[in-house]
């Protein structure tokens, strides 16, 4: 009986290939692989063929769907190539580690004792989140490929991972306050540095990940790890240490049932704990009276975007893409991957040609020759791609560490995986409307009056409510309403969100109509549930509709605010209009919209007493909305009703002075106050009588908008002008000021125009309309091109 | 010591390219003095097997020095390229002396550079007298360095003219001279390169043709990374100086070149060294070139006109004169520096009366 341990760095494409060839030459009976018992059940899927690498096995609890872990599998990951052997012979394969059921209660527990411990008045504390938190960068030997998703604790950073962040247990609280930087983490810096190198990534590399000859290298890297844990302070880390345990006791399990031949796969640190086993009662002791919570698993795409560094995760891979290139070339000198920047540069526009490619992959030859290195590696590429095809301009690089290095692959999981139930709609939908996930963005224009796009409309619109953010929705330039522009990227994280809202229904119309009903409940104050309500309508949630149009009634009779009441009616007027084109029942709305108006009617004429002049200009403002929304409506009666509500609020005596004069301009407009009763009002308002300052606003508010509408408007000009006309020399000094400060307002050339307009005896001021010659919308496609020269990425 | 002024580098650093060959062990391109690993480290210095100290020519990142030497050994020439100051001609002389021990073989470039200047020219006695032979010839430094096989340099490429620089496309493509006078060639030996070294503030100069563009690898050299790392070329620089002029005065304390380095550094980057304060930036390039200089300008100061000590007042006028290159946009610039960020400093009071005592 033979037990071999393969200490691996995860991700490593050496790795992956050093375990491969094992594999294949010792022909194992069972593998047992470093990750989460409970996903067993789905290996089964692993050899599928239609399950395609970057995956993820997530494991949640399903109670509370943000405690959740994923453990990512590129096909260059180690563990990935174990699997698959262990599939395609047909033996055994399991997971050894702790179950994340322990693991989450255990973190569980933690934050509980964190929250107690954490003394508020200590600032830099509160800043580390407690004793769990403080940053090891063992991660990435140690378990860079348990990403954690946040605690319900920090709802700002949703996604940020807690793998490299090291668990102390409560005993040795003091340890925690240890600074970081003087204490270094990371055990293979300490043999990187031993070896000349100034990282310990680079030096694991070149010493394991690019080797051809494997022999022995299991070993050598258990011996080096066996001592560096026996030079490094041992860490007193209670659930390293079960971890471990766990991964005995799972190795002496598959002894116990007569297994031959066992490989272990597992992060290098862990090698000598697995190698030099201890006895077995105290593994027994320290897994006993674990706590545990449900968990279940499930596979997810993922990308390699997630892998890197660059997404958020403390602990990720480099260069995934180029890890991907090596591993499917592990021959190649730099020719294949200097043809593929080649032609990433060409797909841009920017000429590459053959001989730039010939002698970037002789510099890079060259320099790998001149670090004694056997064949040259990502960073020789990039010096020569830098220096031959960017003429040593960095900007273009950045191209190609996004499209190659990184890159933008996606992986696929079968359909029929068992899954959420809101997961399985959301892909059937995605399938049925042709909007397949990826990974980099891709921009959409939807015409709505097609069936297909009205639907993807609909169904982006429901995941928004859902609070799923695959698509953002772009002002679209162009006439008509029936245009939607759209960019969709996935990010593979939207698994939790959708495992979260699975709750609210097993489909996207059910789960996004009873979520919206339940934020409209929630929400008690009008302006918001006017804003879900547009939300929600282009959603098409009938159900939803009708809960938000009962709160918004609810809202608008208790409400005694009419500014609350004119704030939410302009959106309610506009979602009437989109009705149309939408084919949504735009009479429920309209019933609201004839309930508010009427109630705004009644009370405004109140609301315009006695107010300042701050509320007054805000006042005006909504005015504006409120008569622009009833011009919208078209409707006599609504229309007549807010007419009359102007009358008395012009000649009401004690409406502010701005609102008057405003109300009784609006009044003109609509032809209801002409001629005599018009010079009337106005000469009254303007009286020697009243104050300055109320006369000023009045004429503020007559005038509201800029000076532009007294040139074109030649009846208020009639007025204005013979009123200054009448004035006898002693009172026009004294409203001179007043005039003033009206018409400073107004934009120096209205102004001129004004002047022009008096001198010419205010006849005929004719105005010229300015064609600017520029065309918006092909204007609009050049800018992203500007933007891509200019090295900015578009968004 | 010699009487010459200014030494090449192949004459000055005699001893360490000798100790360097003696070392070599690796494989040598053709015609090389030593091999590429030798010459990187005679770039940035280092201790060879013997325990021979080499001091490093190039402070900085050892990786560009790497392409560097790397393009060398290609057939591709190789462009330096970078702001005035960022040693650029000082990492191509030292290229050159290290590779065919021959750093003399250079045509300068300025905008009346003509192709005879790169190809070659004409004795016109001799022309006239005897016609078109070879002894008539006019023999350019990259046609010698081509039939010798060594490095050629061109300082300053981008200020000859377009049709000028095309003419060594035939040069680097070819590998070859063509003198149709004569109905000959010359023919590159093995070893033939050429540097050539262009900067990228001046205005008015021509761009590379793309077709001459794609012969040469371009390599950037930046500012220094880091105060230290500036600090160390400066003080290595002036050292080098104070022994070639034999100047009396003591050798500069580190805290001067703290203080000037300092002054060069905030105003190139706009921002003090605390990262607080934000400062208009001057017209010049303010590079680590003209920082050395202010010292060496300093030292003379001290030593012919001071007591031999370094002092604020020696350095001043230097540092005014380096900075304002522009007489009214910069003295501005200069006067706002000084009163919001010297003045406050404690332990700068004596600069900021040496210059305010200038007047400037």
């Amino acid at each position: 009986m033979a037990i071999h341990i393969l200490g691996i760095r995860h991700h490593g494409p050496g790795s992956a290939r050093n375990v491969k060839d094992f594999l294949e030459q010792v022909k194992p009976d069972i593998v047992l692989v470093e990750g989460p018992p409970e996903a067993d059940s789905i290996l089964q899927w692993a050899a599928h063929k239609e399950l395609v690498p970057p995956v993820a096995i997530l494991c949640y609890q399903p109670d509370d769907p943000q405690q959740s872990c994923f453990y990512p599998f590129a096909e260059f990951s180690p563990e990935w190539q174990a699997i698959l052997y262990a599939k395609q012979q047909h033996i055994h394969i399991r997971f050894m580690d702790l179950p994340a059921a322990s693991q989450f209660a255990i973190e569980a527990e933690k934050r509980k004792e964190a929250d107690h411990t954490v003394k508020p008045e200590n600032p830099i504390d509160t800043s580390n989140d407690g004793v769990d938190k403080v940053i090891s960068s063992l991660a990435l030997m140690n378990k860079d490929i348990l990403y954690k998703s946040a605690t319900p604790l920090k709802p700002g950073q949703p996604f940020k991972s807690q793998a490299h962040k090291k668990f102390n247990s409560s005993a040795d609280t003091d340890e925690s306050i240890t600074d970081p930087v003087a204490f270094p983490f990371d055990p293979i810096a300490h043999l990187a540095h031993a070896a000349g190198y100034a990282e310990g990534e680079k030096w694991w590399e070149h010493m394991f990940e690019h080797r051809n000859n494997n022999e022995a290298v299991f070993d050598a890297v258990n011996e080096a790890m066996q001592a560096l844990r026996e030079g490094l302070p041992q860490k007193n880390d209670r659930l390293e240490q079960l971890r471990e345990a766990h991964m005995r006791k799972v190795i002496r399990q598959a002894e116990k049932e007569m297994f031959q031949n066992i490989a272990v796969i597992c992060g290098a640190w862990h090698a000598p704990a697995l190698t030099n086993m201890p006895k077995q009662k105290d593994d027994n002791e320290l897994l006993k009276g674990l706590p545990k919570v449900k968990v279940e698993c499930t596979w997810i795409p993922w990308t390699y975007n997630r892998l890197s560094f660059f997404s958020g995760y403390g602990a990720g891979i480099v260069s995934p893409g180029w890890y991907h290139h090596i591993w499917q070339h592990p021959a190649d000198d730099g020719t294949l991957w200097m043809a593929k920047v080649a032609s990433l540069f060409r797909k841009k526009q920017m000429d590459t040609s053959v001989a730039h490619v010939i002698e970037a992959v002789r510099l890079a030859n060259a320099l790998a020759a001149l670090r004694n290195l056997s064949k040259p590696g990502l960073e020789e590429l990039n010096e020569a791609t830098l220096s031959i095809l960017c003429n040593g301009e960095p900007m273009m690089m950045s191209l190609v560490q996004e499209e190659l290095i990184v890159s933008n692959r996606i992986g696929e999981v079968p359909a029929e995986i068992p899954k959420p139930p809101l997961q399985l709609d959301i892909e059937k939908q995605q399938k049925k409307l042709r909007l397949p996930p990826t990974a980099d963005f891709k921009d959409y224009t939807l015409d709505l009056r097609k069936e297909n796009d009205l639907e993807r409309s609909v169904f982006l619109h429901r995941l928004l409510l859902l609070e799923i953010k695959w698509g953002a929705k772009y002002e679209v330039g162009g006439k008509g309403t029936f245009k939607e522009q759209w960019r969709l990227q996935w990010d593979p994280a939207f698994s939790i969100d959708i495992i979260e809202k699975g709750s609210w229904g097993n489909t996207v119309e059910e789960a996004a109509a009873k979520y919206t009903a339940n934020r409209a409940a929630e929400t008690n104050t009008l302006p918001a549930v006017c804003g879900l309500l547009q939300q929600t309508i282009p959603a098409e949630l009938p159900t939803a509709i009708q809960s938000l149009i009962e709160q918004i009634n609810n809202l608008a009779a208790a409400s005694g605010d009419v500014m609350q009441l004119m704030e939410a009616l302009p959106g309610l007027v506009s979602i009437t209009r989109y009705g149309n084109v939408r084919k949504t029942d735009a009479a429920l709305v309209m019933e609201i919209v004839t309930g508010m108006i009427t109630r705004i009617c009644v009370s405004l004429p109140a609301a315009c007493t006695a107010v300042d002049e701050d509320a007054a200009l805000h006042l005006l403002q909504l005015f504006e909305q409120m008569n622009g929304a009833v011009g919208v409506l078209q409707q006599p009666d609504i229309t007549i009703s807010w007419q009359q509500t102007l009358q008395i609020i012009a000649s009401g005596k004690n409406t502010s002075a701005v609102i008057a004069g405003y109300s009784t301009r609006l009044l003109a407009d609509h032809k209801l106050m002409e001629g005599e009763a018009l010079v009337t009002q106005f000469y009254y308002a303007m009286s020697t009588a009243t104050a300055p300052a109320i006369a000023a606003a009045w004429l503020e508010g007559f005038l509201k908008g800029s000076g532009t509408i007294l040139l074109i408007d030649n009846n208020l000009w009639d007025v204005v002008n013979q009123w200054v006309e009448q004035l006898e020399e002693e009172i026009f000094m004294q409203v001179l000021p007043l005039l003033r400060r009206t018409f400073s307002n107004f934009s120096k050339p209205e102004r001129r125009k004004l002047g022009e307009k008096v001198k010419h005896g205010g006849s005929t001021g004719t105005t010229k309309q300015v064609v600017a010659g520029i065309d918006e919308t092909r204007a609009n496609k050049g800018i992203a091109i500007v933007m891509q020269l200019m090295g900015y990425k578009t968004n | 010591m010699s009487t010459i002024l200014r030494q090449h580098a192949e004459q000055q650093f005699a001893q360490e390219l000798e100790e360097l060959k003696k070392q070599d062990g690796d494989q040598r391109p053709a015609n090389w003095l030593m091999s590429p690993r030798s010459v990187v480290t005679y770039l940035v210095g280092g201790q060879l097997k013997n325990g021979f100290e080499i001091t490093p020519k190039y402070i900085g990142n050892k990786r560009l020095m790497e392409i560097a030497v790397a393009t060398l050994t290609t057939d591709r020439a190789l462009l330096l390229y970078g702001l005035p100051g960022t040693a650029k001609s000082w990492v191509s002389e030292h290229l050159a002396a290290a590779i065919s021990g021959d750093s003399t073989l250079i045509v300068q470039g300025t905008a009346g550079t003509g192709e005879e200047a790169i190809r070659y020219g004409w004795n016109y006695a001799r022309l006239l007298a005897e016609g078109p032979t070879e002894k008539a010839l006019v023999e350019t430094p990259v046609m010698r360095a081509m039939k010798d096989g060594k490095i050629a340099r061109i300082e300053e490429l981008t200020r000859i003219g377009a049709d000028v620089q095309d003419a060594l496309i035939t040069i680097l493509s070819e590998k070859s001279l063509p003198i149709p006078e004569l109905n000959t060639e010359v023919q590159s030996v093995r070893g033939f390169n050429i540097i050539a070294t262009a900067n990228n503030r001046d205005k008015g100069v021509n761009d590379l043709s793309s077709a001459l563009k794609r012969r040469f690898n371009t390599v950037i050299l930046p500012v220094p990374d880091s105060m230290e790392e500036e600090i160390d070329i400066v003080r290595r620089r002036v050292e080098s100086f104070e022994k070639v002029m034999e100047l009396p005065a003591e050798p500069p304390a580190l805290q001067e070149i703290r203080r000037i380095v300092t002054i060069f550094r905030e105003l190139r980057s706009g921002v003090t060294t605390d990262g607080k304060t934000k400062i208009k930036v001057p017209s010049g390039s303010l590079s680590t070139a003209e920082a050395i200089s202010v010292v060496n300008n300093g030292l003379s100061m001290a030593a012919y006109f001071g007591d031999g000590q370094l002092k604020a007042y020696d350095l001043a006028a230097g540092i005014i004169g380096a900075i304002i290159k522009d007489p009214v946009q910069d003295k501005m610039v200069w006067q706002e520096y000084l009163e919001t960020v010297v003045k406050p400093r404690e332990d700068w009071k004596d600069i900021y009366r040496a210059c305010r005592d200038l007047g400037a």
